[in-house]
């Protein structure tokens, strides 16, 4: 469903992002990509959205190319992703359950059907009781769950978080990686970066790839 | 088309929220649009008022063809007949002696006792030539060479200031539409531009999220529909007002103005201000989008 050929990126001030990435991630796979604040994670996740198109190298995401061609292309594969931002992108004076049908809008979905997908994804984040809140009124980590909630009420193929469990302590680090790894499965790859490798270092049935200096290394470990 | 169809509702308290981030500079640009209408609605009614002042004229619009002083009066029938099936002759009457020295005697009144002092009648008979204006020189020179035809006189000089009048008349109408479309459009674009910016980071967050660019855009196509309507609205009742209190101070006054009817102008304001503000608003709403093209 990610397939990338030698991919490059250098952003416009020069900056080698990511160098040769070759890439093939299946459907269902749980992949962690790990590396040091600055190595291009984040680049990465930027590149399979169409918000960054590869210098060099071709990159294929859910079976169409990321590539400046046409932007409704980049639209048609955005649709399928439920992405979790790093700040997360709610769209302020609205409710969480607002936001959480705003991603859906536009796909189609009878409105009876959408609201009650979005109270149901909620209600699976633990934010059943906050969906009339509007969303600036919300701690940090409530804005991340309406964020998850976002993402996963539209059904995606592929969830990508980035940084979810940033400055979580211990504890809620280890439920939201919990809560992110329950979406996964047959059809549904999870994507997520983070730097705190020592929360993931017991995880046995994931692909992690390491990024370093803008280069990866794949390491599937699958039971 | 499903998805618009489930969203109508969204569509419509966005553009009431789009309305209200920005609601000043919206007001004034409904105010805008409004004045600009109204102006083109005046216009546009003077112009018409003057069209039916210049076809009004033009059924008067005449020669006259002296005949030759030894002509019998079969003979002037001959003559009139032959006009009468020129080009651009609409029809021909013939004035005797007699006519025209009673049409002088009306046109003089009280004066007309200086007639007595001829013995004889000292005017000539003529045809009186019924034309239209467009074939004008045509038919003075075929009417000057007909043989038993003396002379012409002709009110061309007049004729031509209306020529002149009504194509000034047209080229106003047409020059005021462009003004009106082109400031619609630039007030139309910058309040769309203004719309997006306000927005530009909700509207970024639904890129992100796959959002067709017809979806972002469509509230702000209906904002802008709905404020040029309201303005349109504005324009059709100001033309009301206008035009009742016109008709009001002028009855009496100028009873020889051939001014259309009151209902009827009014009945045209107020169907095609609106109607024109709504085409505007929808393509000048599209132009606004579609001049603010990035990447996806
Ligand atoms: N828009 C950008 N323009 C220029 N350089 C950038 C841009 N975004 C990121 N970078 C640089 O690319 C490198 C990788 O950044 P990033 O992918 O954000 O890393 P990570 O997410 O792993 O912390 C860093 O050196 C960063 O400074
Ligand atoms: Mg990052």
């Amino acid at each position: 469903m990610i397939i990338s050929n030698n991919v490059s990126l250098i952003y416009p001030d020069k900056t080698q992002a990511l160098t040769d990435i070759n890439l093939d991630i299946k459907p269902g796979e749980l992949v962690y990509i790990t590396g040091p604040s600055g190595s291009g994670k984040t680049s990465l996740l930027k590149l399979i959205m169409g918000m960054e198109y590869p210098t060099s190298g071709t990159l294929s995401v859910l079976g169409r190319q990321v590539n400046n061609s046409r932007a409704g292309n980049i639209r048609r594969i955005r649709r399928s992703i439920g992405p979790v931002f790093q700040e997360f992108k709610l769209i302020e004076g609205r409710t969480s359950l607002e936001n959480v049908m705003m991603g859906m809008r536009f796909l189609g979905v009878k409105p009876k059907l959408m609201k009650d997908a979005a109270n149901e994804a909620l209600e699976e984040v633990g934010l059943g009781h906050k969906k009339m809140s509007k969303v600036e009124n919300l701690s940090w980590g409530e804005s991340q769950r309406v964020a998850i909630a976002r993402a996963v009420a539209r059904k995606p193929s592929l969830i990508l978080a980035d940084e979810p469990t940033g400055n979580l302590d211990y504890d809620n680090a280890i439920n939201i990686l919990g809560l992110l790894k329950s979406f996964r499965n047959e059809n549904t790859t999870v994507i997520i970066t983070t730097h705190a490798t020592h929360l993931i270092k017991d995880e046995q049935n994931a692909t992690f790839i390491s990024v370093d200096k803008g280069r990866i290394a794949i390491e599937r470990r699958y039971r | 088309m499903k998805s618009f169809l489930f969203n109508i509702g969204y569509f419509i308290k966005e553009s009431g929220r789009v309305i209200k981030l920005n609601l000043l500079s919206n007001i004034f640009s409904v105010i805008g649009t409004g004045l600009i209408l109204l102006l083109l609605g005046i216009v546009i009614t003077g112009t018409n008022i003057g069209n039916r002042l210049v076809l009004m004229l033009n059924e008067e619009a005449e020669v006259n063809g002296y005949f030759s002083e030894t002509l019998t009066s079969e003979q002037r029938e001959d003559i009139a007949t032959k006009i009468n099936n020129m080009d651009g002759v609409r029809s021909t009457r013939i004035v005797d002696e007699d006519e025209a020295k009673t049409r002088m005697e009306d046109i003089l009144g009280e004066e007309a006792k200086i007639l007595e002092l001829f013995d004889d009648n000292p005017f000539e008979a003529f045809v009186e030539i019924r034309i239209n204006v467009d074939a004008m020189d045509s038919v003075i020179d075929n009417v000057k060479s007909t043989a038993g035809i003396e002379y012409v006189r002709d009110n061309r000089d007049v004729l031509e200031k209306i020529q002149d009048i009504t194509y000034a008349l047209k080229v106003l109408g047409y020059l005021m539409i462009a003004a009106v479309g082109i400031t619609t459009f630039i007030i139309l674009s910058h309040m769309i531009r203004q719309g997006i910016y306000n927005n530009k980071d909700q509207i970024n967050t639904l890129k992100l999220l796959g959002s067709p660019s017809a979806f972002i855009g469509f509230p702000y196509v209906l904002t802008g529909v709905l404020l040029t309507l309201l303005g349109g609205i504005i324009a059709a009742l100001s033309m009301v007002i206008l035009i009742n209190g016109a008709y009001d101070s002028m009855v009496g006054t100028i009873p020889f103005l051939p001014l259309p009817a009151r209902e009827e102008l009014i009945e045209q304001m107020t169907l095609w201000l609106p109607s024109l503000s709504l085409i505007l608003g929808f393509f000048g709403s599209l132009f606004g989008l579609s001049s603010i093209r990035e990447k996806s």
